[in-house]
């Protein structure tokens, strides 16, 4: 015949067990927990086998004045392994996952999807902020003659400016047929202007690869009046051997605007919103004076160095800025060319290396890599 | 144009160190290149050692012959500071010190110009010298300067080239035959040994300076090795002389020879400094002690230099700089650089004089510039220009490739640049028989000719790839090709290995032609046109699985399986397919333009959908069924598509099954079955009678 006090020990004993036996269903994974948890139930709470009713059973070998409190002790302690249990439950029923679900851990099925090439990004970002500003975008041929890639740019023959250009020639002149591009055949000024340009009369062979993309320029301003508010983006040609820095294609974009009024100040402004569009709100612009044949005052564009800041560093040669394009007032010769008076209108023009822009951007040290057309390179740019 | 720091110093009391004068300068149109530490050695007698001496070496562009000299870069100097101009004079003292010479129509020898229209002037003066080394202070000033010491004669004539820009010459008096001088055009095939020791055929449109008998420089290129000044040489006669720029340059260039003389005359040398070098040379005989020059120079003078003269106003300068300068400053400016101003006529103009070292100043802008860049652009102020009429449309072809290219990117072909000129035998294949444009001057074989697809320079592309170790390769690059008959805007894409990737859910499946075939019909789609396909040969493609796209009826491009024999030749790995497209997109872009967009009311009827299989040779082409079908069919046929095509168990050989999934629709009425029934009866019928097939 049990005391009481020695069920109440008992039930401390349970106690403990019941606390050791949870600890050790604790661990391991999911799934052994789940069948640790039902071997608890049963060995615990089982109506038949279970603890807390065999520790029930013995209620009626108790005198009749404990009995009471035994049950009490039981139930309570029923109470605590239920609660605990149901505790368990719950918390293994948020980690289970419905009869339908996936791994989304796995690899998704990507539709494909192509990388930009870092050119036409950059491309992009010209065209974009200077279509914002109200300019046109054009594309010119890329053979040219030699009248509107050197003569009407204000470099006739004997030119030593011409010694800056190296260019590829034709081994034969072609002849611009009617085939040819609506922009490299028309030599007409618009019906109704009276302009004279001192242009050809006749279409030119042509000759040579366009050095840069000024060509574009002449053939736009013979075909119409003033104003002019243009860009042309394209694959301009020298005779450069392949290096670090060099390629003999490589891609140019030109800014002409013409009209009464224009100022070296407009092209400061304009210049400036080119700027901080491509590398940054605040990078600051500076004027160089230098020499073009077409352009009159000449300047050589900066941009502050936006590896360092302006602070210097190996990228800037530590003067804190890097040179980024060349630029000026358009020269009177080259709108005498064309036909338009020198005194009647002014205009700034810029022209400005698309891998230099690049190559700044994102640390691209071998302009090479831009047309290897490496995956590898290629996909480290998004859309 | 390299300039030592002391020797600039000679003419500008300028503080600031060499740093910050290149700075400076930088920011008024001589670019610094380089500072370099002066090499270490002797001042001249009188003038202090600056232990900050340096080389500063200065990009002159090709328009300033005048910074191509100390003194030139020394006027920059005093202008950008605003300091005075100090230049050698009869009154300066110690080595700055020039002469008075006294001008004669003849001395010990003649002078003669027989070519006034390619040399003005020539100055001819005597010494009788003691050939010699230089000073050391002299020959570490030339050394500086990147131009060996050679004598003290001959050193002068460099010292005097170098400091002041005029290109001089220096003859042994008794080497020159009759006394005479005489600047002349060679005869042809006239013979001279040059300086430098080499045995040189002249032209007759060349000039020389010639004695009584034969040449004895070519002029302003390259001295004599006859008449040169030697060691034992105790009497010279000193040229200083004015070519024109086109005479040196293209004499220099024929001949293969650039001299610091014929670099000067190319870019226009001052016509009229040629007395005062001269002066500056003679004494520079007794400065150095080495000898006395007679006291007179035959002053041959054909065409009198005649000065510029460009009226400027001060509104244009403001107008075309957009930024205010004072007319103070305006002079100011102008003046330090030498120009000499009237004010006159009209409120602010002045009458510009253009001094005769500045050849580059012709027009009122050029005159603006010298205003505007030595006022500073850092004043500019950055301004926009006015808008007064809606900007013009861009070229339409912007927006089209931007398109086609969006497409692409989409497909999962990255964008491709590849170089217009490639290799001629990877062009020819591409050519159709064509000529190709071939460069004269290609800088090798691997860039000589203008690629005449833009397929050549994408399978390039993939090559460099698939060697890189990168199994799957899509492609695509929209560029000009080029033919005879004109420029092309083309879309050439490439797509070797995996058409799905690997992935875990199942097996990956190759490129094929069909995934190639679709591309070509979505990029048409980007452009809302739709393409026709028809076989084709190729000389590039596989016979089998190659395929000619007409847009609206008009060639527009291919579509198939590379040729592997070019692959290969291209260093494609043997055995991959690689299949490949090229667009041309003038013809896609026309198309859509005529193609009217008119949206079509949706339908109102339910479409009724039937499958049947059919059983015909497989040698018919699915076009072929489609049509009858087609053709066949009541106006409510909407669509026909394959969904499946099979061979093998239960097909009799030569033969295919092929499942059509037929979509009916009338825009008036719910079709009922009997209405299809009868659409199908009657196009069974005609595929039974048409083709020989049987239903399945």
């Amino acid at each position: 015949m049990s005391t009481l006090d020695e069920l109440i020990a008992l039930i401390a004993e349970h106690d403990t067990a019941f606390a050791a036996a949870l600890a050790a269903a604790d661990g391991g994974a999911p799934a052994a927990r789940e069948s640790a948890l039902k071997a608890l139930e049963v060995g615990w709470t089982g109506r038949k086998a279970g603890k807390i009713a065999d520790l029930m059973a013995r209620l009626p070998s108790l005198p009749p004045a404990d009995r009471r409190s035994f049950g009490q002790l039981v139930n309570a302690l029923k109470a605590r392994v239920e609660a605990a249990l149901a505790e368990r439950e719950a918390a293994l029923a948020a980690t289970r996952r419905p009869s339908n679900a996936v791994d989304i851990t796995l690899p998704g099925r990507a539709p494909a999807l192509g990388h930009r090439h870092p050119l036409s990004l950059v491309r992009e970002q010209v065209q974009d902020v200077f279509m914002r500003l109200g300019y046109q975008v054009l594309e010119g041929p890329e053979i040219e003659d030699d009248y509107h890639n050197f003569e009407a740019l204000n470099m006739p023959e004997e030119h030593p400016a011409r010694d800056m250009q190296d260019t590829l020639y034709l081994a034969a002149p072609l002849m611009p047929s009617a085939a040819v591009s609506a922009a490299a055949e028309a030599h007409a000024p618009p019906a109704g202007s009276a302009r004279r340009g001192r242009r050809p009369l006749a279409p030119q062979p042509l000759t040579l690869l366009r050095t840069h993309t000024s060509a574009m320029q002449i053939r736009h301003m013979e075909q119409h009046d003033p104003p002019v508010r243009l860009v042309a983006i394209g694959p301009v040609y020298r005779r450069d051997n392949l290096d670090l820095t060099h390629t003999p294609m490589f891609h140019q974009c030109e800014g002409l605007v013409v009209g009464k009024g224009i100022t070296l100040a407009h092209l400061k402004g304009t210049l400036l919103a080119m700027a901080e569009a491509l590398f940054g709100a605040g990078t600051p612009v500076r004027f160089r004076p230098s020499f073009f044949p077409y352009t009159e005052p000449s300047a050589e564009v900066d941009v502050g160095c936006i590896r360092c800041g302006g602070k210097g560093c190996p990228v800037c040669k530590h003067t804190g800025w890097l040179e980024i394009l060349g630029s000026g007032m358009v020269h009177p010769g080259v709108f005498e060319a064309v036909g338009y008076d020198p005194a009647e209108v002014t205009g700034f023009a810029f022209g400005m290396g698309i891998e230099r822009v690049a190559m700044l951007k994102w640390d691209v040290g071998d302009i090479r890599l831009f047309y290897e057309n490496d995956l590898r390179f290629l996909e480290q740019f998004s859309l | 144009m390299r300039v030592l720091y002391s020797w600039l110093r000679d003419f500008v009391d300028v503080s600031d160190g060499p740093a910050e004068i290149g700075r400076r300068l930088s920011l008024r149109g001589l670019a610094l290149e380089a500072l370099e530490p002066a090499p270490p050695g002797d001042d001249p007698p009188g003038v202090a050692p600056l232990p900050d001496d340096a080389v500063l070496d200065f990009d002159v562009t090709a328009n300033r012959p005048d910074c191509m000299s100390v003194a030139g870069i020394a006027r920059e100097v005093a202008t950008a500071y605003g300091l005075p101009l100090r230049l050698p004079s009869a009154s300066a003292a110690g080595h700055l010190r020039s002469i008075d010479l006294r001008g004669v129509d003849s001395a010990s020898f003649s002078v003669r110009i027989d070519a006034p229209e390619r040399c003005t002037r020539y100055v001819g003066a005597a010494a009788d010298v003691r050939v010699g080394p230089s000073p050391a202070w002299l020959q570490r000033r030339l050394t500086a300067l990147g131009v060996r010491p050679i004598s003290n004669v001959v050193d002068i004539t460099n010292y005097v080239l170098l400091e002041l820009g005029q290109p001089m010459h220096a003859f042994d008096h008794a080497r020159l035959d009759g006394n005479a001088i005489v600047v002349r055009q060679a005869q042809a095939n006239e013979a001279l040994t040059t300086l430098d020791g080499k045995a040189r055929t002249l032209a007759a449109d060349m000039l020389v300076v010639a004695d009584a008998t034969r040449a004895a420089a070519i002029g302003g290129v390259m001295g004599g090795a006859d008449s040169e000044v030697r060691a034992d040489s105790s009497r010279i006669v000193f040229e200083s002389a004015w070519f024109t720029p086109q005479t040196v340059r293209a004499t220099s260039k024929r001949l293969g020879v650039r001299s610091e003389a014929s670099m000067r005359f190319e870019r226009g040398a001052d016509p009229t400094a040629q007395a005062a070098a001269m002066a500056r040379a003679c004494a520079l005989l007794e400065i150095i002690g080495a000898g006395r020059a007679d006291g007179t120079m035959v002053d041959a003078l054909a065409r009198p230099h005649v000065p510029r003269v460009i009226t400027v106003t001060h509104a244009h300068i403001e107008a075309l700089l957009g930024m205010p300068v004072p007319p103070a400053e305006v002079e100011r400016l102008l003046g330090a650089l030498g120009f000499t101003l009237l004010a006159g006529g009209a409120a602010a103009a002045w009458q510009v004089t253009v001094p005769g070292w500045r050849p580059d100043v012709v027009r009122p802008e050029d005159v603006i510039e010298e205003v505007g860049r030595h006022h500073g652009f850092e004043h500019l102020p950055a301004t926009f220009p006015p808008v007064h009429q809606a900007p013009p449309p861009s070229d339409p072809r912007v927006a089209r490739d931007a398109k086609v290219r969006k497409a692409m990117l989409g497909m999962g072909f990255s964008e491709a640049i590849s170089f217009a000129f490639i290799e001629a035998s990877a062009a020819t294949p591409f050519a159709g028989g064509a000529p190709l444009i071939t460069l004269a001057n290609p800088l090798s074989e691997t860039f000589a000719v203008m690629r005449p697809s833009v397929l050549p320079g994408v399978v390039d592309a993939v090559s460099h790839n698939r060697r890189h170790g990168r199994r799957d390769v899509q492609l695509a690059e929209i560029a000009t090709a080029f033919a005879a008959g004109g420029e092309r805007r083309s879309l050439a894409a490439a797509w070797t290995g995996a058409a799905a990737g690997d992935h875990w859910s199942g097996a990956r499946r190759d490129v094929d032609f069909f995934d190639m075939k679709g591309v070509v019909a979505q990029a048409c789609a980007a452009l809302g046109v739709t393409p026709d396909f028809a076989v084709t040969e190729r000389e590039y493609l596989v016979a089998g699985r190659a395929a000619a796209v007409t847009v609206a009826g008009r060639p527009a491009g291919v579509v198939g399986l590379l040729a592997p024999v070019l692959a290969e030749a291209r260093g494609i790995p043997k055995g991959d397919d690689v299949f490949v497209l090229e667009l041309d997109l003038a013809v896609l872009s026309a198309a859509a333009a005529t193609a009217a967009i008119r949206v079509e009311p949706l339908p109102r009827f339910p479409a009724v959908v039937r499958d049947v299989s059919l059983l015909v040779d497989d040698s018919l082409s699915a076009s072929t069924v489609r049509d009858t079908i087609r053709h066949a069919a009541p106006i409510t046929l909407v669509s026909v598509r394959e969904f499946d095509r099979y061979q093998g168990r239960g097909v009799p050989p030569g033969k295919v099954s092929v499942s059509l999934r037929l979509t009916f629709r009338a825009d008036d009425r719910t079709l009922t079955d009997d209405d299809v029934a009868a659409a199908m009866q009657g196009i069974l019928a005609a595929v039974r009678d048409g083709l020989g097939a049987e239903q399945r």
